[in-house]
């Protein structure tokens, strides 16, 4: 099982509900007075030298912001090799990502009519991808409302993180809605995108997912190394460039 | 809507196959007007640096590829059933602007096996009467590979392949593959620099009693000249080639190597962001009058006279200008009669992964053809008999980017999330290769494509409907294809496999397999079975011509660029005989 003791810290989320609800207008910053470093930790962070790039969020209410947070902590605890998913920006990157051209189904087919069709040609319904995840974000916690639980991010992180896993095995549909296309379909591949992606998207703050895997970034010309480093470690590995790094 | 002046030769579609047909006419003099959807992407973020480096931009929201909002496809697997718009694809990425797919292509660039332009003869030839399915429509392509040879021998040079030759005029060559078609000569480059997976994959399977050699690849391996004058860079290996445009003209692509030089040519012209609505077919003198198209910018529409009209669009597009044109009979699968919509392929795709801990791949430093392949379970190069299938797949050690997002392999049975599973990404990254079959798609009676009769794009046409499903043979042949595969992969050994995946069926729009689609205006020497001749003229219309992967009868294992720019180079040829003289060729 993941480490997860330090996935869905009270005072954390109680920050950035404040924040949702503050004035998008506001320079928000999350200070390090917030930050999640505990004795408890097997191994330290390296979560102190991040910087805070969010300002606030452009989609997110304050209680899809604390679903959200709950969710990307839980899939990506503060551990020996990364911070708190919400630490990382993988929260913000969904954000964005929700409010922007993604979000608004922007390239996507969205004329109608609307008939139901077998999963291999993907949803069939009006819905931005934006309003399927908050219609999701609902979903998710109605049900387990129905089932006489919190909402997701008051839950017990081992509670949470097993019914993560139940969305993902497309065990519950609530009113209709499959809450197994929705986490597999968009909510799971939002969330390695943010673990992943260029940092000027939000996530993968600090490059710290590309330096977990050793993944160089830019610029890579390596019609040299190709041959030097052939079955032999990369150096450029450790100290990944973004696409910041040389704009 | 305004009326142009007439032009002498009106292409539809600025990618690869109307940058070659342009390339033969201008150079004699002839007037060439190109209609490009999209737009000139040389001087956008997608081709500079640092924002090319971009995979979520390029890759994973599909930057360059056609937008879906405006223009996508419905789709069932067969026609008992009732089709639905794909809302957002991610099987194939038709590509949009000046260059079309060959933008975002990866490179890969074959001869198809000699014998495949006559495949149905061949099969017959070989394994008697009955080899050919009665569901499967397979059919001769009224060309032979010889009369090809010349134009790919041109294409080679013109996009200075990298590759090693494995059959010169019938002699061996070692280090090449020992079952292409005939060669007059050595590629232009030497290959691509091989990977460690490549190697690694080498060795096995030499080891084996298999044929491995690097895929010809249209990524330079040095700086180089092409006959035009033309230049490519030498590749740089930064694992950004598929799904996007090569900033720095190592990769072989007609905006790179064939625009520039078109329009610096006295009576070449091309128009972007010109959507063709259609083809002003006469039918009482069986002419292509000429084309409609909107402006993009204006929100105009135009009338373009034309002598000659050539439809060089994606696959779909060829199909549908026909369809709505109302030129040529329209395929019927209950009847099994007529002809455009016909033979509609795809291409047959699976993999294992290869875990090793001890091994360092680098996986980032790669090109989209950094590959060592074989042939020999590919094509007829192994007995049929007895298989219950026909056809085959390279088996490959590809080796595309590394790109972080969508290029990570964890071991079978890591978690999806949490600590375990970023230990397993932090533990693999760079200590996985993988093994992939590409495959043979023969036609089925029920594949093929037609107008959907509900759902319209935003021009108010109908989408192409697209029926499709891998049906029993490509099935038998990726499970047939994949365990060989997976035997080399247990060869190699390593600490752990990845699952076998070669489950084909159903088609599933939502996973990338290959932009490979085919068929639709088949080429033929029989009118009752083809749309257009073996010339590429359309046996309804003299003037009309159709060029692209939409006239294959059949696809390969093999992509399809080779004999799309050799037939393109052999109609440019065909075309000055044309305008010349016009007539049946």
């Amino acid at each position: 099982m993941p480490h997860l003791s330090h996935a869905c810290e009270p005072a954390r989320r109680g920050f950035f509900k404040q924040l949702a609800l503050a004035s998008s207008a506001l320079p928000l910053v999350a200070g390090s007075t917030l930050g999640l470093a505990s004795p408890a930790q097997a191994a330290p962070t390296a979560e102190a030298m991040l910087p805070d790039p969010w300002l606030a969020y452009q989609s997110f209410s304050a209680g899809e912001a604390a679903f959200v947070e709950a969710l990307v902590n839980i899939m990506c605890p503060a551990d020996a090799y990364t911070p708190a998913g919400v630490d990382c920006g993988l929260a913000v990157y969904i954000d964005r990502q929700l409010a922007g051209s993604f979000g608004q189904g922007d390239r996507r087919y969205r004329q109608g009519p609307f008939d139901p069709g077998k999963p291999q040609f993907g949803w069939q319904f009006p819905l931005t991808p934006e309003q399927f995840f908050k219609a999701g974000v609902a979903a998710a916690n109605a049900e387990l409302k129905r089932r006489g639980k919190a909402a997701l991010d008051q839950l017990p992180t081992p509670d949470a993180d097993a019914f993560l896993h139940e969305l993902a095995a497309g065990q519950v549909q609530v009113d209709g809605l499959d809450l197994g296309v929705w986490f597999n379909e968009l909510v799971y591949p939002l969330f390695t995108e943010a673990c992943f992606s260029d940092p000027i998207y939000g996530g993968n703050n600090g490059k710290v997912f590309w330096k977990l895997i050793g993944y160089p970034g830019l610029p890579a010309t390596h019609a040299l190394d190709i041959v030097q480093f052939r079955g032999k470690p990369y150096p450029g590995g450790s100290k990944p460039m973004s696409i910041a790094d040389f704009s | 809507m305004k009326k142009l002046s007439k032009k002498t030769v009106v292409i539809v579609g600025g990618g690869l196959a109307a940058g070659l047909v342009s390339r033969q006419l201008t150079a004699q003099g002839i007037d060439v007007l190109v209609l490009e959807r999209g737009v000139d992407h040389r001087e956008g973020a997608e081709a500079q640096l640092p924002s090319q480096r971009d995979e979520l931009r390029w890759d994973v929201r599909q930057g360059l590829i056609q937008n879906w909002a405006r223009e996508t496809y419905t789709a069932r697997h067969s026609s008992a059933e009732t089709a639905v718009p794909m809302r957002w694809i991610e099987a194939f990425l038709p590509g949009e602007g000046i260059g079309g797919a060959g933008n975002h292509w990866n490179g890969h660039t074959w001869r198809w096996g000699e014998h495949e332009p006559r495949l149905r003869s061949y099969y017959l030839e070989r394994y008697g009467k009955d080899a050919v399915p009665a569901h499967m429509p397979l059919q001769d392509w009224g060309v032979n590979y010889a009369e090809m040879e010349p134009y790919h021998e041109l294409f080679e040079k013109l996009f200075g392949l990298s590759g090693r030759a494995g059959n010169i005029a019938g002699l061996r060559q070692p280090g090449g593959n020992p079952f292409e078609a005939p060669r007059r000569s050595e590629y232009p480059q030497k290959p691509l620099e091989a990977t460690e997976a490549g190697l690694i994959f080498e060795a096995a399977a030499t080891k084996m009693g298999y044929h491995p050699f690097p895929i010809p690849a249209a990524n330079s391996s040095g700086a180089y000249t092409n006959p035009d004058g033309q230049k490519l860079g030498a590749c740089q290996y930064c694992g950004h080639c598929e799904r996007f445009i090569c900033e720095a003209q190592a990769k072989a692509s007609p905006q790179q190597l064939l625009y520039p030089m078109l329009r610096q040519r006295k009576g070449f012209e091309i128009r972007t962001d010109a959507h063709v609505l259609g083809v002003d077919y006469d039918r009482r003198t069986q002419r292509a009058t000429g084309v409609r198209y909107l402006d993009l910018k204006t929100g105009l529409s135009y009338e373009q006279p034309a002598e000659v009209v050539v439809l060089a669009a994606f696959t779909m597009s060829n199909t549908k200008l026909l369809l709505t044109g109302g030129i040529g009979q329209p395929y019927d699968p209950a009847t099994r009669k007529g002809v455009v919509g016909k033979n509609f392929c795809y291409q047959v795709n699976g993999g294992v992964d290869i875990f090793m801990k001890d091994r360092v791949f680098n996986p980032f430093m790669a090109t989209g053809c950094t590959g060592i392949a074989i042939d020999d379970f590919n094509n007829d190069n192994f007995d049929h008999r007895g298989l219950g299938f026909l056809g085959g797949s390279i088996i490959a050690a590809n080796q595309f980017g590394g790109r972080p997002i969508k290029s990570r392999r964890v071991p079978p049975g890591t978690p999806a999330w949490g600590t375990a599973w970023k230990k397993a990404n932090a533990d693999w990254y760079n200590h996985a290769m993988s093994l992939s079959i590409l495959g043979s798609c023969y036609p089925d009676h029920d594949n093929y494509l037609s107008l959907d009769p509900q759902h319209t794009d935003a021009f108010g046409q109908p989408l192409v409907r697209m029926t499709f499903d891998f049906r029993r043979n490509e099935q038998r042949m990726a499970d047939y294809t994949g365990h060989k595969m997976l035997d080399i992969a247990q060869a190699i050994g390593g600490d752990a496999l990845g699952p076998l995946n070669v489950q084909v069926s159903p088609f599933d729009a939502r996973r990338y397999q290959s932009t490979h689609i085919t068929g639709g205006t088949v080429m033929g020497a029989d009118p009752h079975t083809s749309v257009v001749s073996p010339h590429l003229q359309h046996w309804d219309a003299q003037n009309l011509f159709v060029v692209g992967a939409s006239v294959y009868d059949h696809n390969s294992s093999y992509n399809p660029t080779g004999p799309l720019a050799a037939l393109a180079l052999r109609l440019g040829d065909d075309l000055l005989r044309y305008v010349k003289s016009p007539g049946r060729l």
